[in-house]
């Protein structure tokens, strides 16, 4: 059985870059891991070592061995128009039929150029990964939130559109006679959208929605297998203890707990190095400036080391005030996983190896491992 | 004999962000998420409005970062004062589609009659890019409001969608145009379209962070923005942290003379200021890459330690870009 485990949070929180390396400490934990990014950014095929990612998944060489030997990792960056296409082309009766909905403008500008698109052909790539069963786990990595928003209600809202008696009422035009036909049964209806519209687009939307209609058959069953599969994921939810992250995060926990979405906990991000002292150390008498050093720069450099301290506890102050809302909102068991700020982003295999270290792993029951461990937030 | 002129007086300090918009009706600020889109949005509204433009600011898709910066809890679908001169519209797309029909059929009625019922619910949910269309059109609106004589509104800001949905948004009225080729629809967006592709009119700023990612999708946002480029007026680089001291050049010789005391304490400061050092070094080289690649003017504004920003804070950045001279690569 293939596990899904989704990153979802606000943009530039690094999910993608914890997704990738959350699939990289799965991989190292002896398990069969895919990782499906929605960031066509060259930056993660860069970090994975590989010149560009594709549809297709790639097996990435994994800087460390696996412990087990089924470890392996793959990656893949989703294309809408591919998944797009072999939905028709799995989906309708005949080839000449997937044919028609391939050549129809208004499948083309859907399938490019629309947003929402994007969200649902995430979902049915995800849905080929866990069919194709040669993973145990697939880590995807989700649109920003308010499109992520978006994905999860995806298969809703087609499943909806799907409904015959929507598409009765839409698909029947495609000629001027049906139209005229249409018009007579429920001639408000069509002459208000003319009105608003144009015709011309009434009718190649309603020629699109009536090769839909043919596919609804074989896709109403597939909506639900992942409708079913959203349930049986689990959700992480990716931020930083930035407060508009913050915000995004618990908009994004409300959606999930509403839902009834499976929520596993956070993974937050960016945390400041914490100073473990309460005080600055004081000035150490053994140390010297260097050679050929200026005196009012090497003053300089031992104010910064003293004023490091205090800017660190600053900084600590505030991710601990994040720390606490976050539990607040997901109550006293919600597991927290924090990834402490790395001052280089993380440009290679190695550095995700470090950054999975710090993430939720498997145990043997394929749980997740306990939270790593967070300084309890002072209040 | 060849006779040098002296070195001229230092050249004079460019435009602050707010000259360089000039008279522009519509200002789209867009960028990374997590970039200060709606900051920037919210400051450079108060600096119009206090150089005396009415200023609308205008979130979409339900976002209301805006308006709780502004101190307002939960925003709905009306233009609400938020200062001296400024208000602000927290736009969704159902309402901006109601808005639409009533406003094209003059009946609510029959906005009832065929987009309140259990057959086109879905319709509009499930079609791609309406939602981004209906909002640009009611931003059209906004924009033509009040007589040829004095329009209502000096200036609208557009708090705009992250990097992607930003640019799907930009093309909805050319994407629009191209389906549907004639009709009303075609019409609006045609004029839509015009008002946002004219320089004269609309101008972009980009938002991003001093980090390799951000700056990479600042880059990639404006070679996406194709023909549009030439509106964008300058880039907000947000998030600079103060650095530890200068010149950071002397923290390689530094630093083996401070690890000589192996004080615990002592070395856990020692490496806190080396990450420190670090991200400077890290922020400096990613704001040089993006000034040389973009060759557009940008606009560096501070780290602040404030958790969430006051009143203070946006007037601060207000004035920032109300003053402070843009830098030119």
């Amino acid at each position: 059985m293939t596990r899904v485990l989704v990153c979802c949070g606000a943009g530039g929180v690094g999910k993608t870059t914890l997704s990738a390396a959350l699939a990289v400490r799965l991989a190292l934990a002896g398990r069969r891991v895919a990782v499906l990014t929605i960031d066509p950014a060259r930056r993660l095929a860069d970090s994975l070592g590989l010149n560009e990612l594709g549809d297709t998944p790639q097996r990435i060489q994994l800087a460390t061995d696996c412990q087990a030997g089924e470890g392996c990792l793959h990656a893949l960056v989703l294309d809408v128009e591919a998944t797009f296409e072999r939905l028709v082309r799995r989906s309708a009766p005949t080839s000449a039929a997937a044919e028609r909905v391939l050549g129809n403008r208004y499948y083309r500008f859907a399938a490019t150029r629309l947003t929402g698109t994007h969200e649902y052909m995430a979902m049915e790539r995800l849905q080929e990964l866990v069919e194709s069963e040669l993973y145990d786990a697939v880590v995807l990595d989700t649109p920003p939130t308010r499109h992520a928003l978006d994905f999860l209600t995806a298969p809703d809202r087609l499943s909806r559109f799907l409904d015959r008696r929507v598409l009765k009422v839409l698909a029947l035009p495609r000629t001027v006679q049906g139209m005229e036909r249409l018009q007579q049964r429920s001639g408000v209806v069509v002459s208000v959208l003319d009105r608003l519209v144009g015709s011309s687009t009434i009718r190649e939307i309603a020629e699109f929605v009536s090769f839909l209609e043919e596919l609804t058959d074989t896709i109403a069953p597939r909506v639900q297998a992942v409708r079913d599969q959203l349930h049986s994921a689990r959700f992480y939810l990716v931020t930083t203890p930035v407060p508009a992250a913050q915000i995004e995060a618990l908009e994004f926990l409300q959606e999930l707990q509403q839902r009834d979405l499976p929520f596993h906990g956070y993974l937050v991000n960016r945390c400041a190095p914490r100073p473990s002292g309460e005080q600055a150390p004081p000035l150490p008498s053994s140390i010297r400036a260097p050679e050929g050093m200026e005196p009012a720069v090497w003053d300089r450099i031992l104010q910064a080391v003293g004023a490091s301290h205090e800017r660190f506890a600053r900084l600590a102050r505030h991710d601990d005030a994040s720390l606490a809302q976050l539990r607040h909102a997901a109550g006293p068991d919600a597991q927290i996983w924090t990834i402490p700020t790395l001052s280089q982003d993380a440009t290679d295999l190695a550095a995700l190896e470090q950054l999975g270290r710090h993430l939720p792993g498997l145990d043997d029951d394929g749980e997740p491992a306990a939270a790593y461990s967070t300084a309890p937030p002072k209040s | 004999m060849c006779s040098t002129t002296t070195a001229a007086d230092p050249s004079p300090p460019g435009p602050s962000l707010l000259e360089r918009l000039g008279d522009r009706r519509l200002v789209v600020v867009t960028g990374k998420g997590g970039t200060g889109k709606s900051t920037v949005a919210a400051a450079l509204g108060m600096a119009a409005a206090k150089r005396g433009k009415r200023t609308l600011l205008i979130e979409t898709g339900g976002a209301h970062g805006l308006a709780s910066l502004l101190g307002r809890r939960s925003a709905r679908y009306r233009v609400l004062p938020v200062g001296e001169g400024l208000h602000l519209l927290s736009m969704n797309a159902h309402d901006a589609l109601e808005d639409y029909v009533v406003r094209q059929l003059k009946l609510r009625s029959l906005y009832r009659l065929v987009f309140r019922n259990r057959f086109m619910g879905p319709f509009i949910d499930t079609v791609p890019g309406l939602p981004d269309i209906i909002q640009l059109g009611k931003v059209w609106d906004l924009a033509q409001e009040g007589s040829a004589s004095q329009l209502h509104w000096d200036l609208l800001i557009l708090d705009a969608p992250a990097t992607g949905h930003g640019l799907t948004m930009l093309g909805s009225p050319a994407s629009m145009m191209d389906v549907t080729r004639s009709g009303p629809f075609h019409a609006n967006a045609k004029r839509i379209h015009r008002l946002l592709t004219d320089p004269a009119q609309t101008a972009i700023v980009l938002t991003t962070l001093p980090e390799p990612l951000p700056v990479n999708e600042a880059l990639q946002l404006y070679q996406g923005l194709g023909p549009a480029r030439e509106q964008v007026a300058g880039c907000v680089i947000n998030q600079v942290h103060q650095p530890p001291f200068e010149p950071l050049d002397a923290w390689t010789a530094a630093a083996p003379a401070l690890t000589r005391c192996e004080e615990p304490g002592w070395l856990e400061a020692v490496a806190l200021t080396d990450h420190w050092v670090t991200t400077t070094r890290q922020q400096r080289a990613s704001s040089l890459r993006l000034g040389q690649a973009l060759g557009l003017p940008t606009l560096a504004l501070p780290y602040r330690f404030q958790r969430q920003l006051e009143q203070q804070d946006l007037e601060a950045l207000a004035d920032s870009f109300a003053h402070q001279p843009l830098e030119t690569p």
